[in-house]
């Protein structure tokens, strides 16, 4: 089974007439898979490792062959104690590594959060500078794939609350492979928050043009309201623009894709056209990132907003199991609905 | 496509091996997970043991009368690439469906 994820990537390579020949059409599992393989060429210090990351490939085969490939002190695997693979972390980074550990699903991130919170996120403040801690934490997240407790949860708002992380999704393969090599030659630790249920769906990365990795990318463009979204449900709202178009309703999908720092500039530029915005996210409502972006469009566009900022999000209820799942995302309809509260929202 | 080997998992307290009853599945099959897949009896009893996932079979290991150390190799899958993991689904991709019509009167000002 070693390298069988580069292999199909490189037999399902597209060249087709319009696309760049640096062009390839790969599953972000085979992207996030190819990143990882490049980091570990470029970076002699790089290190990955986690629960079956190594001899199985990981669960989502996202580490698929690369111990056979960069051997079994690069590439391993680890005890079950999440807080026991941040913590090697922590010592790897100060010994001047730079660890690239998994969760195993974003659920196993709470028995970890001492290590993250009090050691990772503040060691670089904590010795001014002396030990900083490049560590790159993958955290497959976020729900759709009916699976048990604890494997469908939304962490962003948590981390993000933490001076000294920063946290990034990517919401398609392109992304996925650009912004995992950028986070992994960052100098801070970044939490890289990979949506789970995108990891077999295909589409078009260029590996050599990633335009900028930094801040929130214009998804599609649009005049009469913004969709703020990030991870899977970037993929629902291009869903949603789509199908408000047949109503005439032109919508801007903004991906905000950096969770920490959060783009404002970019919101800012987007809903100053619009002059509506709904933001959705798979994560409870209450003190969930969607605040965050709605305070942030607020304070910059608070002259020009035809409305509220309107939140679609998961419910204030610990997530669901797999049969209730699509009870508990925000599906088409209930964000068309809350586009719909904004474009018929009357002031006074 | 993944070839995924699934040895013989530790069948109980103490027990370091069993003897292959009856193959309930064989190469070229495609079984399903949770599906029996073989017959084992150990010093303490007979047991069918279910597959761990689903897939094709490539290989089985040991013919009936054999014994078969537990953790050595039991069956061979294939799997393809876009196979779940061992925890959750692969979302189906759907197209949109919608019940909602949105209708507003958009002044331009």
């Amino acid at each position: 089974m070693s390298n069988s994820i580069l292999e199909s990537a490189n037999a399902a390579a597209s060249t087709s007439a319009g696309t760049p020949a640096s062009t390839t059409v790969m599953s972000m599992q085979q992207a996030l898979n190819r990143a990882l393989d490049e980091v570990l060429a470029e970076n002699p210090k790089a290190v990955i490792f986690g629960e079956d990351c190594g001899r199985l490939g990981g669960v989502f085969r996202i580490t698929d062959g690369l111990q056979a490939k960069h051997g079994e002190q690069r590439v391993f695997d680890t005890p079950l104690a999440e807080s026991g693979i941040l913590g090697m972390s922590v010592g790897l980074a100060m010994a001047g590594f730079h660890p690239i550990p998994e969760v195993q699903f974003d659920g196993f991130a709470y028995p970890a959060i001492n290590q993250i919170v009090c050691q990772i996120a503040r060691m670089n403040y904590r010795s001014r500078g002396a030990l900083p801690m490049p560590i790159t934490l993958r955290v497959p997240s976020f729900g759709g794939i009916r699976a048990p407790e604890h494997h469908g949860e939304s962490l962003e708002a948590l981390f993000a609350h933490v001076p000294g992380l920063k946290v990034v999704s990517p919401s398609n393969p392109h992304e996925a492979y650009h912004l995992l090599k950028h986070a992994a030659t960052r100098p801070d630790p970044v939490i890289f928050m990979e949506p789970k249920s995108r990891y077999w769906q295909k589409g078009e990365v260029d590996m050599a043009d990633g335009g900028t990795p930094e801040g929130a990318k214009v998804m599609r463009e649009g005049r009469h309201l913004t969709l703020v979204a990030w991870g899977a449900m970037v993929a629902r709202c291009l869903q949603v623009a789509e199908l408000a178009a047949e109503d005439g309703i032109e919508i801007e999908v903004l991906d905000l894709r950096w969770l920490k720092p959060i783009d404002a500039g970019a919101l800012a530029a987007s809903v100053r056209k619009t002059r509506r915005a709904v933001v959705v996210h798979e994560a409870p409502l209450t003190s969930g990132l969607g605040a965050e972006v709605a305070q942030l469009i607020t304070q910059s566009c608070f002259d020009t907003l035809k409305a509220p900022v309107e939140r679609v999000t998961g419910f204030d209820v610990p997530y669901p199991s797999g049969d209730l799942e699509d009870e508990y995302i925000p599906n088409i309809d209930r964000i068309l609905f809350g586009i719909q509260r904004v474009l018929e929202y009357k002031r006074g | 496509m993944a070839e995924i080997s699934f040895p013989l998992p530790d069948l109980g307290e103490g027990l370091i091996e069993a003897t292959v009853l009856e193959w309930l599945v064989s190469p070229g099959e495609q079984v399903e997970r949770n599906q029996p897949l073989v017959e084992v009896e150990t010093t303490k009893s007979a047991v069918e043991l279910p597959s761990p996932q689903a897939g094709k079979v490539v290989r089985i290991h040991g013919g009936p009368g054999d014994k078969i150390n537990v953790g050595e190799p039991l069956i061979v899958f294939e799997v393809p690439d876009n196979t779940a993991g061992i925890v959750g689904t692969v979302p189906t991709e759907e197209a949109p469906k919608r019940r909602v019509r949105l209708s507003a009167v958009l002044d331009e000002d």
